[in-house]
């Protein structure tokens, strides 16, 4: 018997039979729309991550650390105290060995890294617009040439070049509290910031700096900086951490340091020869697989439960082709008697089991398509994930291997009751008593 | 032809076992119209299994055309079974939810022929049984005559050697008896097939060629009609 007319008679048979195979089939659905909105995030979250990434991180950056493990899971449990240890205490968790000037300038001398910036301490006590009026507290760090910011007002230097020592970027939420009306009439005035000696000693001493405006920078929706932080310049921030450290432990120490790898250089390489030497070193590579591992953890606890309500429906098919088969017991009996083969008897249920396993793909991947499609806008937004973000991108090739893994795993699960069917002895099957 | 050389069919084991043939044998010309009677657990029905390849009896052998069926491998005797046989119940055993044309479809599905062959063996089959206005029609949709009548040309479609019937009009009124009847001599005679009827009616028996009478699994008698020389011992 040809598979054309054992494929076109297992369909009829479906037909004849519509509520079981619908209800069968939707059981199947179920897995299917789990999977289908699981590959969909998955993808749609990897994409994110890429944009995020690409639009944030300069590939050619290095994060270095002292430690070897720092990036691994962060540092071994207690240290052992040495006196001259460059041990830093951190809130809330163990001390970390940190990078000492030394370190610094040796990683800048290399020929392959064009430029270092340690992440200097700064305590600020306020900042102050021209007026001297309005004092609000601050977070200051170092202007970060490797990412990309959005520019409300002002204007910033292009990629891998730093502002002048004597500018400063700010966010947007300081315009109204320094007094200004709109982000455009900040531009060009002078900010001061107040410092505070973090000696510990008595003699409280302080310090102004003053900054000229250059830009004000909003908040993107694809950018990975904290933009309610203050930018100065690589070597201003490193004044003020020098003048707010001095005297104490962690004067000129840096828990990590950003460098920027020399174009035509492979960070991958200069990270290796850093390792060699004792440093922990991520670059924007390994930052992008660690936030994909995270998205492919979430994805594959999803999809687990997809898998989990395939295999219920597994049983499903099984129950429904076992009953099927007692109900055409005779019919069966009849294709045996007129001479069909037991093996196309078999390929017959299997047939079935299969066209109830594209339907509930189908349909379970459809609507997960439609209903991924209509809710995605409302997603963005809740998430503000930014426009033309989607967190369910839905590609066509995945969703059809996936039907196709479903009628594999239908045809599986069709099995035994095929079998079964195949093994039934004609002559018993058309007993008519 | 078909021969019959001492078969023998035991159903159960050891002490269950009973024996539904017993060393039985008689042979039938081409042509013929032959009918098995005897009483329901007479072994009539074994003995039919038996003929077309559905059932193997332990012992004895089943010539037809000289080649004895009992030793083919399955593959075989199921294209025996597609390519030689036809099969008449007397349940009619058609698919109530298959049209007509499917149900007649079905013998020339499995022997691999041709759509456009079929098609048309189909229609010709439809037509010898005077089925030809419901061809689109659900099977459950006809008569008990005509579902009947969908179960001939279901067995005629693919023109075999051998018919056989089993209580084919066991489920019918007497009109409606008589013209299945009718049609299976019609085409016995025209066609030059093989018609075995497996019936207790002795009615529906007296009009065949030759009357095997078998009880308790064994051939009581052999009657031969006076009309034709066709059936020997």
């Amino acid at each position: 018997m040809r598979t054309f007319d054992i494929v076109r008679r297992a369909g009829r048979s479906l037909k004849h039979a519509k509520i079981r195979t619908i209800l069968t089939s939707l059981s199947i659905a179920v897995g299917a729309f789990t999977l289908t909105i699981a590959i969909a995030a998955g993808e749609g979250a990897r994409q994110y991550t890429d944009t995020l990434l690409s639009s944030n991180i300069d590939p050619q950056i290095l994060v270095i650390a002292k430690e070897k493990n720092f990036f691994e899971g962060g540092q071994s449990g207690p240290q052992e105290y040495s006196e001259d240890s460059s041990l830093m205490s951190r809130p809330g968790a163990n001390p970390v060995a940190v990078l000492d000037q030394e370190d610094v300038d040796n990683i800048e001398a290399r020929d392959d890294i064009s430029s270092i910036s340690p992440s200097y301490t700064i305590s600020a006590e306020y900042i102050a617009g021209p007026d001297l009026e309005h004092k609000y507290t601050v977070d200051v760090v170092q202007y970060d040439m490797g990412i990309t910011q959005e520019v409300v007002s002002g204007e910033l230097p292009e990629l891998r070049t730093s502002i002048e020592d004597d500018q400063i970027a700010i966010p947007e939420a300081y315009v109204e509290l320094l007094g200004f009306d709109n982000p455009d009439e900040t531009i060009g005035k002078e900010l001061t910031i107040r410092l505070q000696k973090t000696t510990g000693v008595s003699t409280q001493q302080g310090k102004d700096f003053t900054y000229e405006v250059v830009a004000v920078v909003g908040r993107s929706a694809t950018a990975l900086t904290a933009t309610d932080s203050v930018q100065v310049s690589n070597s201003s921030a490193r004044a003020m951490s020098n003048f707010s450290t001095e005297g104490t432990p962690s004067y000129q120490k840096y828990v990590i340091a950003t460098a920027s790898v020399v174009e035509g250089v492979d960070p991958a390489v200069v990270k290796a020869e850093l390792v060699e030497q004792g440093y922990g070193v991520q670059t924007a590579e390994d930052l992008q697989s660690l936030l994909f591992t995270i998205v492919n953890t979430l994805q594959g606890i999803v999809i687990g439960f997809g898998i989990l309500a395939l295999i219920t429906s597994v049983f499903g098919i099984i129950n429904t082709q076992y009953i099927s088969v007692l109900e055409r017991t005779r019919e069966i009996g009849l294709m045996k008697a007129l001479g069909m083969r037991g093996r196309h008897v078999s390929r017959l249920f299997q047939f079935e089991a299969a066209w109830i396993g594209f339907l509930g793909g189908v349909i379970g991947s459809l609507l997960a398509v439609f209903i991924g499609v209509l809710s995605n806008p409302a997603i963005t937004e809740q998430l503000t994930l930014g426009e033309d973000n989607y967190l369910l991108v839905f590609e066509p090739l995945p969703i059809v291997l996936l039907v196709v893994a479903l009628m594999v795993i239908a045809m599986v699960a069709g099995l035994l009751p095929a079998r079964k069917a195949a093994k039934l002895d004609p002559i018993e099957a058309l007993r008519t008593e | 032809m078909i021969e019959i050389n001492n078969i023998t069919k035991t159903y159960g084991k050891k002490k269950n076992a009973f024996r539904a043939l017993k060393d039985v044998s008689f042979s039938i010309l081409d042509g013929a119209s032959v009918a098995i009677i005897g009483k329901s657990g007479s072994g009539k029905s074994t003995l039919m299994h038996a003929m077309s390849g559905l059932d193997k009896p332990e012992k004895g052998e089943v010539l037809i055309d000289g080649v004895d069926i009992l030793k083919l491998n399955q593959k075989t005797v199921d294209k025996f079974r597609s390519d030689k046989i036809g099969f008449i119940f007397q349940a009619f055993f058609v698919q109530a939810n298959e049209s007509s044309f499917d149900n007649v479809a079905l013998p020339l599905e499995i022997s691999d022929v041709s759509l456009g062959a079929r098609k048309r063996r189909v229609k010709a089959a439809l037509n010898k049984v005077g089925l030809s206005d419901k061809e689109k029609q659900k099977a459950r949709n006809l008569s008990g005559g005509q579902r009947q009548r969908l179960a001939i040309a279901r067995a005629i479609v693919n023109e075999p050697r051998i018919l056989f019937a089993d209580e084919p009009t066991g489920n019918l009124d007497t009109t409606t008896g008589a013209s299945i009847e009718k049609l299976l001599f019609g085409l016995n005679k025209k066609d030059g097939s093989t018609l075995v009827i497996v019936t207790h009616d002795a009615d529906l028996a007296a009009k065949c060629d030759i009357r095997v009478y078998i009880k308790d699994g064994e051939i009581e008698k052999i009657v031969k009609s006076k009309k034709t020389k066709k059936v020997k011992k």
